[in-house]
């Protein structure tokens, strides 16, 4: 069994995976479907501005998300006087940095989902009658349905090891925003803490190697299912 | 009396499309051409796939009138489209994809159980469609389309990837749900044969115009028709019902090539030839290779035969001339 602090770092870092995962999810299916075709005007623009950060400095974007989603930002004073929601320097911050980072890898997996799919199978569904919001729903999500899953799986992974925007954005505050890389980090801030980073990262090490042997397993299954 | 009427144009690079055709409600239309002609692009103009010029209508309904901007998406056209490959859904069952067509066609008379039964697919229903053969595919698709209750089908050669046996033997479905479903339906083919066993109703199209529309028998003898033909598929079609040895079942005729007919001028006898027409020579034309083109009237309609100069000079072949056409029952 692991102590009671770490399983706090454990759940803090699952809380931050899977809520950036459930909010960055629908838009990334929106956009990746929409790269995916060749009509969609300003696509070159549109994949540029998803893979932004990818090659920007994580610090960069944290602090970019600072000016936008800080208290004084423009949508962060919006939303606080709207809603009360503060985001900068609590879990619910943490998971849009994650989000943020995070977003090309899932789009990137479901784009291929979705370039994989039979373009000439949405002109059989419409001869059937099926207009454009149903066939995206029947036919354009079950296909894609590997490249999805895929990309959840990887990009949860990914999620647990975000570091630069979250601290950034988010600060590193144990039970908040805490989670293993910058628990990690901390450890390592203190005189003797090498024994306790080894354990983290090794939780770290297997967290990471178990979504990526159960993305390549769904992703897997899902193609048996669809090659009948 | 006519059904669908279009008069549409589409320009795709150097192709133009520019075709202006009736086709009418009670029966089986050939589409028919060589290959590059354009009558798969015409087809997905039809059913809304592709924008165009011009206009089409479908019961008297505008689906797509270029002038005023009018464009009826496919899947509020009423059109339904059987493509070349099955375009079967991989990740439905076979029933599954049935169903997806029947639950979107609220007022359709059809019910699958009924639909599957008729194309013998019924025991296929719970097979994956990647676990399906190239013929029950087919059959699939057909099934799909009709299911949809589409009031006017059209079909892109959905047996090309069939042969022989299995060929016929779809076409013979195909025929058969004509008549029972009462669907009109476009049949694309490049090959004479299927066009004269399925159609009464004939388009020709060459390099994207119609060169002749109207009833088979009529436009299989109009010269710009029989320009279209091999050489050796030249010939004439015959209504089923007046040859012996023509096989059970087909509809519509029979396309009997030049080739296979041979001449008399007396009653022959003695013959192990199964077919024998009476009728009278209406022309002779000479053609470029030296031999002579006979057509001659019967009671059955026209009938071609191909001569040598020295056969026509032996016999003696002139207009008006009473003969005897003789075809072989393995012709037909």
């Amino acid at each position: 069994m692991l102590p009671a602090a770490e399983l706090q770092i454990l759940a803090t870092s699952f809380a931050v995976a899977s809520r950036a995962l459930i909010w960055s999810l629908p838009f990334a299916i929106a956009v990746a479907f929409l790269l995916s075709r060749p009509s969609t005007p300003g696509r070159i623009i549109l994949d540029g501005l998803t893979h932004l950060p990818v090659i920007l400095p994580p610090v960069l974007v944290g602090f970019l998300l600072l000016l936008i989603f800080g208290r004084r930002g423009p949508v962060g004073a919006l939303l606080e006087q709207t809603f009360g929601v503060h985001l900068a320097f609590t879990t619910a911050g943490a998971a849009l940095a994650t989000a943020v980072m995070t977003f090309p890898l899932l789009v990137r997996s479901i784009r291929l989902g979705f370039e994989a799919t039979d373009a000439r199978l949405f002109e059989a569904a419409s001869v059937l009658r099926a207009g454009p919001w149903d066939r995206f729903v029947t036919i354009a999500l079950p296909l894609a349905g590997p490249g999805i899953v895929a990309g959840a799986v990887t990009a949860f992974a990914a999620a647990m090891g975000e570091f630069g925007a979250v601290i950034t954005f988010a600060a590193n505050i144990p039970g908040q925003t805490q989670t293993l890389p910058l628990a990690i980090y901390a450890v390592l801030q203190e005189p003797g803490g090498e024994a306790e980073a080894v354990r983290l990262a090794l939780i770290s090490f297997t967290v990471a190697m178990c979504g990526l042997v159960a993305a390549e397993f769904l992703q897997r299954r899902a193609r048996k299912r669809l090659a009948g | 009396m006519t059904l669908l009427e279009a008069d549409l144009r589409l320009r795709q690079g150097e192709f133009l499309l520019d075709a202006c055709f009736t086709a009418p409600v009670d029966s089986i239309t050939a589409l028919f051409g060589p290959s590059g002609a354009g009558k798969s692009t015409l087809l997905s103009v039809l059913a809304g796939l592709k924008r165009c010029e011009g206009r089409i209508a479908l019961n008297g309904r505008i689906c797509a009138d270029g002038a005023a901007g009018l464009h009826v998406p496919p899947h509020q056209r009423g059109f339904g489209l059987v493509f070349q490959e099955a375009r079967l859904f991989p990740h439905l069952t076979a029933g599954q994809n049935l169903a997806y067509a029947r639950r979107r066609a609220s007022a359709s008379r059809y019910e699958i159980g009924d639909v599957a039964a008729f194309f013998d697919i019924a025991g296929l229903l719970e097979r994956p469609v990647g676990n399906l053969s190239g013929g029950e595919k087919s059959r699939v698709a057909l099934a799909r389309a009709l299911l949809a209750a589409p009031e006017f089908l059209l079909l892109d050669e959905p047996f090309a990837a069939l042969d022989g046996a299995r060929r016929r033997a779809f076409i013979d479905v195909l025929l058969a749900a004509h008549r029972r479903y009462q669907i009109p339906m476009m049949v694309v083919t490049h090959n004479i044969d299927d066009a004269a066993s399925m159609a009464s109703h004939l388009i020709a199209l060459k390099q994207g115009k119609v060169v002749a529309q109207g009833p088979f028998a009529a436009v299989a003898q109009q010269p710009q028709f029989q320009a279209l033909l091999d050489r050796r598929d030249i010939g004439a079609v015959l209504p089923t019902a007046v040859l012996r040895g023509a096989r059970d079942g087909a509809n519509g005729g029979l396309w009997l090539r030049a080739d296979h007919v041979l001449i008399a001028v007396s009653p022959p006898q003695g013959l192990s030839a199964r077919n024998i027409l009476e009728g009278r020579i209406a022309m002779l034309r000479a053609e470029s290779e030296g031999s002579l083109l006979v057509t001659l009237e019967s009671e059955a309609g026209p009938i071609l035969s191909r001569v040598t100069q020295e056969a026509a000079r032996e016999l003696d072949l002139k207009q008006g001339k009473p003969v005897w056409a003789v075809a072989k029952a393995h012709a037909v």
